[in-house]
């Protein structure tokens, strides 16, 4: 009976949908393990694009263009309770909203299929919301990114303001007691409580998933071209209080948040993120050099600082290529028209002109852009960005 | 219900006076607040009902009212009253009472509050909310008074020790003293409103704890921030409301539908550790 309701709303979604712009795969699961910095390790419930994937906090970063008709499969393969997909700011109708009492729950094995238009350009969040205070601790969120219509990378809404590079940090917290299987692998029943430990007393302390050294060491540096100007998305989706610290010279400038533009920017090196919120904050880099900031993680009921760990961004000519925000490569580059992506192309990447003007969006592969003048251009794929040089 | 009563009163004299002499009796009562799971907690509230009730009382006056407020101690310790920026009657001793008039400030939100032994007189119940509201605003108002208890504290406070900050760990969170799915029943919090009309809601954190208020559906624009003056104007889906701070939202419902609100820091929408047995409502907009 179930399975025919599902149909019978998906079947009528679609109909309303006659066109999707962008469809995605999500994948639900809850046998992931995280390792921290010191070598600890975790079980996680978590989101994945593929099934051969490893189960990662925060689940992958979807990026949307404002206006999109989106269609976001989710396929439930955790093999516990069910789970849903709650797309948080981006103001969907009940239906798609992922809050499973007044919508759908989306069982173990079953596909899930959430219909809605990429809003106002910014950052947003997606999350599980059945036994969302357990499942979310567990690790199932992750980041949306709403670009400009046109997908421009490097430019944060229609007649907005550009950037040289953006940097999303997604922060949170876990308590490693509540990831311990009888909390995890609890029963479901809407009709009857679901309890959740009595404490929560974080004991790692996340961004991007990532906790200590693994913030702070040299291999893990932000890395940026000298005086570029950076487009932070800070977000926050755990159950602490953030800031993020700033020094003065980086000169911290917030235009928006929750996806929506300020009414006026604000100029202040601390930029506080309360659970679900999300701010937009452009920095100044000056020359080579390393500029650490501070991510403090603090207590919502006393207010207490419970960490403080240093980021860096590191401005170098020479490292920028080996930034693991990039994934992928190209090759060759430079190249003479036709070049290939090194990993197996699931959906489409964009080609821009250095002014931001879109030039060429597709899936083929291997990628032509033989009818191209000589000279620099940007392949935006999957959220990263790498420069093309053809002559 | 005497509330209710008040609001009932309050809207008559917008749609047929343009002000009016209003008397308010407000007792310092003890009681107990019951949880959903049975639990309970000794508490202190300002209010006109013969009864305990869950929360202090909203106080709703139109801009120009000539109000008489009364404050009677019925307890046996000394208690005060005062509106922030407006008026303080001083200490109330045992079975005691205090009366003045005075003309309604400019319209905006007010809290009021015991001012003695601070901070724990308000955390048992003693604080509340004052909206004074322009003769002709028919928008419809919201409101929630956001708190949360650690039932330990409350005990503790009762015999008269002072439980030091750092040591606050929650378990309970209410809205106008009920939580979910209570807060659907409260005809002054739960939001019913329709496509295309403007719903305010006054969100005032009478707690310890900072809130983080999420809506879905919607981004509201915050209108006031009594706080955080640099919020105001912004349009959010998330937001935060410190303690002893007000927020003023406004929005306008573009599509129907069943809409939670919650705060996002999730153990707070838990209530005795139960999931989701807390801070959490929902919107309810018709077509």
């Amino acid at each position: 009976m179930r399975k025919i309701l599902l149909f019978f709303s998906v079947f009528s979604i679609c109909n309303a949908w006659s066109q999707i712009d962008y469809s995605k795969l999500i994948i639900g699961r809850n046998m992931g393990t995280h390792t921290f910095h010191d070598g600890e390790q975790t079980r996680i419930f978590g989101f994945t694009e593929t099934l051969s994937a490893a189960t990662k906090i925060p689940g992958p970063t979807i990026y949307l263009n404002s206006g999109d008709s989106v269609k976001l499969d989710f396929w439930n393969m955790s093999q516990g309770a069910p789970h849903t997909i709650h797309l948080h700011g981006l103001d969907v109708n009940q239906q798609n909203d992922g809050v499973g009492m007044f919508s759908f729950e989306v069982m173990h094995n079953e596909h899930g299929f959430y219909y809605f238009k990429a809003p106002h350009p910014g950052t947003y969040l997606y999350h599980c919301h059945v036994g969302s205070t357990i499942h979310l601790q567990a690790g199932m969120y992750g980041l949306i990114v709403v670009r400009p219509a046109d997908g421009n990378p490097l430019l944060n809404w229609e007649n907005g303001e550009s950037y040289d590079r953006e940097f999303p940090l997604l922060a949170s917290e876990i308590d490693t007691v509540w990831h311990n299987d009888t909390i995890l692998d609890h029963e479901h029943d809407m009709t009857m409580p679901l309890y959740v430990p009595a404490t929560f007393n974080p004991n790692y302390f996340l961004v991007n998933g990532k906790s200590g050294t693994q913030l702070s060491a040299i291999p893990n540096h932000l890395l940026a071209l000298p005086n570029e100007k950076i487009y932070m998305r800070l977000a926050n989706i755990g159950y602490y209080g953030v800031r993020f610290i700033f020094p003065a010279i980086l000169e911290a400038r917030t235009v928006a948040s929750d996806g929506r533009p300020l009414p006026a920017e604000v100029v202040h090196d601390t930029i506080e993120v309360l659970p679900g919120e999300r701010y937009e904050t452009f920095l100044q880099l000056g020359t080579e050099n390393s500029y650490p900031f501070i991510v403090e993680h603090f207590n919502l009921n006393t207010q207490v600082v419970s960490s403080s760990q240093t980021m860096v961004i590191e401005t170098t000519f020479s490292g920028v290529e080996t930034n693991e925000k990039v994934a992928f490569e190209i090759f060759p580059n430079p190249t003479n028209g036709i070049f290939e992506i090194s990993e197996m192309v699931t959906e489409n990447y964009q080609i821009y002109s250095l002014e931001g003007k879109k030039l060429k969006e597709s899936m083929e592969s291997p990628v032509s852009i033989s009818d191209f003048a000589n000279g620099s251009y940007l392949l935006h794929y999957k959220g990263n960005t790498v420069f093309i040089v053809k002559d | 219900m005497k509330t209710l009563v008040l609001l009932v009163f309050s809207a008559f004299f917008c749609a047929y006076s343009y002000s009016a002499n209003v008397s308010v009796r407000l007792a310092v009562k003890n009681g107990v607040l019951e949880f959903n799971d049975g639990s309970s907690a000794s508490c202190k509230i300002f209010t006109s009902s013969p009864a305990f009730a869950k929360n202090s009382d909203l106080l709703i006056f139109n801009s120009g009212d000539i109000i008489t407020l009364k404050v009677v101690n019925t307890t046996a310790e000394n208690h005060g009253f005062t509106i922030d920026g407006v008026l303080n009657l001083g200490v109330i001793s045992p079975n005691d009472s205090i009366q003045q008039t005075f003309t309604s400030p400019p319209s905006g939100v007010y809290r009021f509050f015991d001012p003695l032994n601070f901070p724990y007189n308000e955390y048992l119940g003693l604080s509340g909310v004052m909206h004074i509201k322009e003769i002709n605003d028919v928008t419809p108002y919201f409101y929630w008074d956001l708190r949360e208890h650690q039932l330990s504290w409350n005990t503790s406070i009762l015999l008269g020790n002072s439980p030091v900050l750092n040591s606050y760990e929650p378990f309970y969170f209410t809205i106008n003293g009920n939580s979910e799915p209570d807060i659907n029943l409260d005809t002054i919090a739960r939001v019913v409103g329709n496509v295309g009309s403007e719903v305010r809601v006054i969100i005032v954190n009478n707690g310890l704890s900072i809130h983080s208020m999420h809506f879905h559906g919607y981004h509201a624009f915050l209108l006031k921030n009594s706080k955080n003056i640099a919020h105001e104007g912004r349009e959010k889906d998330t937001f935060p409301v410190y303690p002893k701070e007000y927020v003023l939202l406004s929005f306008v419902p573009d599509k129907p539908g069943e809409y939670p609100v919650h705060d996002h820091n999730l153990v707070a929408v838990t209530g005795g550790g139960i999931y989701h047995a807390g801070m959490f409502t929902t919107l309810l907009i018709a077509p």
